[in-house]
């Protein structure tokens, strides 16, 4: 069951024409189903995720270490100090386009900042705040 | 035959540095954390490699590049000659080898530049694929490389890697460079901390 979801994702990212922010929001929300019947993604879970520390890396406890207070700002990278264009749909329409890129940063920055991978569950809430945010 | 002086400082010290500087930036790519460890041992990389193509001119004997780069002919003489398990002896870099140097430079510097374009945003997301596709195909050739230093200080009983490390190998006298260039290597020195710490920057 677990494979299923990831290969929707490989098969969307071969496809190689971008995805809407539906569409990836869409392919966490089936995989967190099917581990937790009844699940419905939720912005406001999605921010509060956005806004926790984790005590697990001090130069970056919270997402919000590089992204700055508001994913409708510009970040700067904790350590090297360059900028990160804003994570909001609404402020950078190329963000949430291309399933492969969006798992790869999942799978960087949650095992950097919370230690651990997400679950399909906090990816979903996730994508559904920063395509909502605004 | 007996142990002659072959390779100059500034060959060896950019060898090892540049082995450094590649298994750093490996090791540290993925990493946010540790990103600027990534930027600057992979900028040592890039460093060295633009120091060595001068130094394949004016460098000592065996470093030049008209010593070591050869025709594919002498190529396949060379790897015939390794597969009937008796290699020919070069005082200076073999033909196989020379084109792994080659390739070696040229990667270095291709993949820490478009790794320096893209930590400034110069370009889009294709230049992530490209840092990394370059990346990988640089390990491939170190692999290669790496195995080729065995085989043949296996099949030649001389220890390649220990003449990295000291510059002296089998020859005959009248072969040997005369100085080991350690002032070069003192401005290799600089110019690779100056370099690396513009590419992070
Ligand atoms: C730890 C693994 C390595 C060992 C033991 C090793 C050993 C050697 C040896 C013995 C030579 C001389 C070859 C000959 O006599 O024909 C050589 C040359 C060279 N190697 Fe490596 N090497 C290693 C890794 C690497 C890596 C990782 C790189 C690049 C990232 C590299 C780049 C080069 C270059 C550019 C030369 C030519 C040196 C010059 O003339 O300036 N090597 N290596
Ligand atoms: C020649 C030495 C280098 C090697 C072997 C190397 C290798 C790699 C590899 C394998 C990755 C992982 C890519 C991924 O998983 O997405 C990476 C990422 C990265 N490298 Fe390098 N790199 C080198 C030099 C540089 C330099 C000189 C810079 C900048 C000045 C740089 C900047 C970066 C950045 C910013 C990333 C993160 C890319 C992303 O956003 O996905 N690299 N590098």
């Amino acid at each position: 069951m677990r494979a299923i979801p990831a290969v929707a994702l490989l098969l969307a990212s071969l496809a190689c024409h971008a995805e809407t922010p539906q569409q990836i929001r869409q392919i966490y929300v089936a995989e967190a189903s099917s581990q937790q019947a009844g699940f419905t993604p939720s912005a406001k879970r999605g921010e509060a995720f956005f806004r926790q520390r984790f005590a697990n890396n001090d130069k970056m406890p919270a997402c919000t270490s590089c992204h700055t207070d508001s994913p409708l700002n510009a970040g700067e990278h904790a350590v090297t100090g360059k900028s990160i264009k804003p994570l909001a749909v609404a402020a950078n329409p190329n963000r949430l386009s291309d399933p492969a890129k969006v798992e790869k940063w999942f799978g960087r920055n949650c095992k950097e900042v919370v230690g651990r991978a997400c679950t399909p569950a906090e990816k979903a809430d996730f994508v559904t705040f920063l395509s909502e945010v605004r | 035959m007996q142990k002659i002086l072959v390779w100059d400082w500034p060959v060896r010290l950019g060898h090892w540095l540049m082995v450094g500087g590649f298994i750093l930036a490996w090791l540290t790519s993925e990493s946010e954390s540790l990103r600027l460890v990534h930027v600057l041992s992979g900028g040592v990389v890039v460093a060295v490699a633009l120091f060595r193509l001068p130094w394949g001119f004016i460098g000592s004997r065996y470093a030049r590049f008209v010593d070591f780069v050869r025709g594919p002919g002498s190529v396949v003489d060379y790897l015939r000659s390794l597969i009937r398990l008796d290699p020919d002896h070069h005082t200076g870099h073999n033909p196989a080898g020379g084109w792994a140097i080659v390739l070696l430079l040229g990667l270095g510097i291709a993949t820490g530049l478009v790794g320096w374009a893209m930590y400034n945003e110069l370009g889009g997301d294709w230049l992530e694929e490209l840092h990394e596709g370059l990346a990988a195909t640089m390990l491939t050739v170190v692999f290669i490389h790496v195995a080729g230093v065995i085989s043949g200080s296996l099949l030649h009983g001389e220890n390649l890697v220990r003449a990295m490390i000291t510059g002296h190998k089998q020859g005959s006298p009248d072969a040997a460079i005369a100085s080991a260039r350690p002032l070069a290597a003192i401005i290799l020195i600089a110019w690779v901390g100056v370099a690396a710490w513009w590419l992070a920057s």
